[in-house]
């Protein structure tokens, strides 16, 4: 067997190791504030622009956020979660992101 | 009431904008504002345009801040180098309705106008501000 393939089949077989390994986070949350002066219908807008929901799932999102005072729009690993956050922010929505219990 | 929409989608996908002299002065003044408050630092919206991505941190991650910085100046740019537009892309929709959305709320909470009574009272010309603003995004809305 020549050295590159020993080298080859020697990282592959790391690799199948380290897949057997289950990592387990907590996801983070992507939180949606109410205010009292962005129209309804602007809201659903920027969720289907964004996370390409369904308009019936940003309704219902949008009617959490202003019955429940926030809705969690989105749910998975950090960085995502910031970006998913800045985008709703530049389309000026208050959100934030955290943690999730 | 097709008449008095102020956004039309037409059938060549390009979004008609019908505002009158004083609907495109109102949006040039909105964007306006958000252009000066992205580039002076002691501006009164500076506040609301950095608001905390994850409160429970003592300061975000400067990546994702500079990036919002840049998105919303790049979007109230092309706003307002669109003003005089007939038509719009979708591109520049997008842009005219984040950035009087930005401007909608960063008016509202500057003025500390966190509840409808609160909007409800506040003074006529600063009412009829917040309300056209509004129009003009419910109308966008309806078309993007």
């Amino acid at each position: 067997m020549s050295n590159l393939l020993r080298s080859v089949l020697s990282s592959t077989e790391t690799r199948q190791d380290t897949t057997s390994v289950v990592k387990t986070e907590r996801p983070w949350n992507v939180v949606v504030w109410d205010d009292p002066v962005t129209p309804m219908s602007v809201v659903v807008v920027i969720f289907r622009r964004i996370f390409g929901y369904s308009n019936n799932k940003c309704t219902q999102l949008m009617l959490q956020v202003h019955h429940e005072g926030r809705a969690i729009v989105w749910s998975g690993a950090n960085d995502r979660a910031t970006s998913y956050c800045v985008k709703l922010q530049v389309a000026g929505l208050q959100a934030t992101i955290e943690k999730d219990e | 009431m097709a008449a008095n929409r102020l956004f039309v989608r037409r059938r060549d996908g390009r979004i008609e904008v019908r505002l009158n002299d004083a609907g495109r002065e109102v949006a040039r003044e909105a964007f306006g504002r958000v252009i000066a408050a992205e580039r002076d630092p002691q501006h009164e919206w500076r506040d609301t345009l950095n608001p905390p991505i994850d409160p429970s941190i003592d300061a975000d991650d400067p990546f994702s801040t500079l990036n919002r910085q840049n998105e919303i100046s790049t979007n109230a740019e092309l706003a307002y180098m669109t003003l005089g537009e007939q038509f719009l892309n979708e591109g520049e929709a997008w842009a005219w309705l984040s950035t009087l959305q930005i401007a909608l709320r960063s008016t509202a909470i500057s003025h500390g106008l966190l509840s409808e009574q609160k909007l409800s009272a506040c003074e006529p010309p600063l009412l009829d501000f917040i309300r056209t603003l509004q129009q003009f995004l419910f109308s966008l809305a309806e078309c993007i």
